[in-house]
C-alpha cells in the first residue's frame, strides 16, 4: 500500500516537472507583458531564452508610462509551481530617479512559496543599502526593512524621510495598495 | 521460446513504469501545445518614435513686426549691412515661408546650395545682398540697387496650406524671460519644492494626452516668475507636442544641453508662447 502511495507520488511529480519543462514560458512571459501593458509598463529590447525549467531575460530596459525607467542586466523566472522566484541583477535606474535614489541596484529576489502562500518574500540589494521584506497578498501590504547605505544619509535626506525609524535604530517602509 | 520471453518482457514491472512515464509525458506536451494555441506568440517592444526637434530660433519679432524707421540696411541677425556685401544672384536663393504685409513681417529663406539652412529675414533687413522690401501673398520683393526683384514662394500647394493654418490658429503672444542654471540646479536637487510650487496634470481625452494644466502654482515661486500661470494648458516645448509623459521627460532630461526652452500654452483659449533663456 505504502509503495504504491509512493509511486502515485513518484509519477504525479514527474508530471509536474514534465509539464513545467514543456510549459510555453516565452509565450507565458508574453502574455505577462501584454497584462504589464494594461499599467503603461514595457518590458523592451530583452533577449528571452527558455532554459527547461527557467526563463532569463537579458539586456532589458524598462519602460513606465513610455519613460525609459530602468535597465535589467539579468532577469531570471523560475516557476515551480511550489516555489516561484524572480531573480533581478544587475539594474540600473534612469537618471531620472537618481534625485530620489543611487541609481546602481545589485540585485532584487522575488519568492514565492506554497509553505507561505499569503506572502512574497522581496531580498534587494544596493548602492541604496539593503531591503527585505514581504508583500502580504490578502492585507495588499509591503513591508521593507531597511538599512541605509551611507550615501542614503549624506545624500538621499528627503527618501530617508519617507523611512520610518525604528526603536533599534533600524529603518522601514510600509505602502499598502 | 520465443513466446515465454515476449512474456516475460510484456510483464515486467520496468516496462510499465516506462510505458507510464511516457504517457505522463505525452499529457504533458499535450496541454503545453494546448495552452501555445491560446498564448500569444510576440511580446510587446516599445515604438521609438522619432520626435521632429527643429534647432529653436530665436526671433525678436519686434524688428519683424515694426517696419524699421531708419533707412539703415540691416542684416537678419540686426547689424548694419556692409554695402560691399558679397553678391548672389536672386536665382540662387529659395522662398520657403512667408509671414505678413507689404510694409511688415519675415520670409523664410535659403541658398539652393544650402537649402536646409534658412533664414528668416524681415522687412528692412537684408539677405546676400538683397533687401526685402515688401511680403505679398504667394512671393517676396526683394530689391538691390534701384531694381526689384520677385521671389516666389518655393511650392504654392505648400503655402496655401500654409496660409489656411495661419488663418485659423489664435493669435499668438510671445514673452520672453530668463532662468539661470542654479534655479534648474535646485529644481532637480529639491524636486519635493518643484511640487510644491507648482502642480502639473496632464489633461486627456480619451487614453490621448492633450496636454499640461497647472493645476496649482505659488505665486511668489521661482516657477510663477518665469509667466506660467493656474490654468494655463502646456501643449508644446521646444516644438514638441507634449503627447506623453516621455515628451514631457525628455526636455527634462536635455535642459543641461540646451539654451533656449520654448514653452507654448493655453491661456483663455489663446495660445501663449513662453520663451526662457537659460544663461
Amino acid at each position: 500500500m505504502v509503495n504504491k502511495l509512493l509511486m502515485f507520488l513518484a509519477y504525479v511529480a514527474f508530471f509536474v516537472l514534465a509539464l513545467m519543462y514543456f510549459t510555453p514560458k516565452t509565450s507565458l512571459y508574453y502574455m505577462l507583458e501584454k497584462e504589464l501593458k494594461q499599467y503603461d509598463v514595457i518590458i523592451s529590447d530583452e533577449k528571452v531564452t527558455d532554459n527547461g525549467f527557467s526563463l532569463s531575460i537579458d539586456d532589458a530596459t524598462v519602460y513606465v508610462k513610455n519613460i525609459d525607467t530602468a535597465i535589467l542586466k539579468e532577469l531570471d523566472i523560475k516557476l515551480f509551481a511550489f516555489y516561484n522566484a524572480i531573480s533581478l541583477k544587475d539594474i540600473t535606474l534612469s537618471d531620472v530617479t537618481a534625485s530620489f535614489i543611487p541609481v546602481k541596484i545589485k540585485s532584487v529576489d522575488l519568492m514565492y512559496s506554497i509553505i507561505d502562500p499569503l506572502n512574497l518574500k522581496i531580498d534587494a540589494e544596493g548602492a541604496f543599502g539593503t531591503a527585505s521584506g514581504s508583500l502580504s497578498i490578502s492585507e495588499r501590504k509591503l513591508h521593507l526593512d531597511v538599512v541605509p547605505s551611507k550615501i542614503m544619509h549624506s545624500k538621499y535626506k528627503n527618501t530617508m524621510r519617507q523611512l520610518k525609524k525604528q526603536k533599534d535604530g533600524g529603518y522601514s517602509y510600509d505602502k499598502a495598495f | 521460446m520465443g513466446g515465454i520471453a515476449m512474456t516475460k518482457l510484456s510483464n515486467s514491472a520496468l516496462l510499465k513504469i516506462f510505458t507510464k512515464l511516457l504517457i505522463l509525458l505525452l499529457i504533458a506536451k499535450g496541454i503545453s501545445l494546448f495552452v501555445l494555441w491560446y498564448l500569444p506568440s510576440d511580446g510587446i517592444e516599445v515604438t521609438k518614435k522619432e520626435n521632429y526637434q527643429p534647432r529653436y530660433q530665436k526671433v525678436d519679432f519686434k524688428t519683424m513686426l515694426i517696419p524699421p524707421k531708419s533707412d539703415l540696411e540691416l542684416n537678419a541677425d540686426g547689424t548694419p549691412v556692409n554695402s560691399s556685401g558679397k553678391a548672389t544672384s536672386i536665382t540662387n536663393m529659395t522662398l520657403k515661408g512667408l509671414y505678413g504685409n507689404k510694409t511688415s513681417g519675415f520670409v523664410i529663406v535659403a541658398l539652393k546650395s544650402d537649402a536646409k539652412k534658412t533664414t528668416i529675414v524681415a522687412v528692412g533687413e537684408k539677405y546676400s545682398g538683397f533687401k526685402l522690401k515688401s511680403i505679398m501673398i504667394d512671393h517676396a520683393i526683394f530689391t538691390k540697387g534701384s531694381k526689384e526683384y520677385k521671389l516666389e514662394l518655393e511650392k504654392m500647394k505648400d503655402m496655401n496650406n500654409y496660409v489656411k493654418k495661419i488663418n485659423n490658429e489664435p493669435v499668438v503672444y510671445a514673452t520672453e524671460s530668463g532662468v539661470s542654471r542654479e534655479d534648474i540646479a535646485y529644481y532637480s536637487k529639491n524636486p519635493k519644492q518643484l511640487w510644491k510650487d507648482i502642480s502639473i496634470k496632464p489633461v486627456k481625452n480619451g487614453k490621448k494626452i492633450e496636454g499640461f494644466r497647472v493645476a496649482r502654482i505659488d505665486p511668489m515661486s521661482k516657477m510663477a516668475r518665469l509667466g506660467l500661470e493656474k490654468g494655463d494648458l502646456i501643449i508644446k516645448a521646444n516644438n514638441i507636442e507634449l503627447k506623453t509623459y516621455k515628451d514631457a521627460l525628455d526636455i527634462y532630461k536635455k535642459i543641461d544641453t540646451i539654451d533656449t526652452v520654448q514653452i507654448v500654452v493655453i491661456r483663455n483659449n489663446q495660445e501663449k508662447e513662453l520663451v526662457y533663456e537659460i544663461h
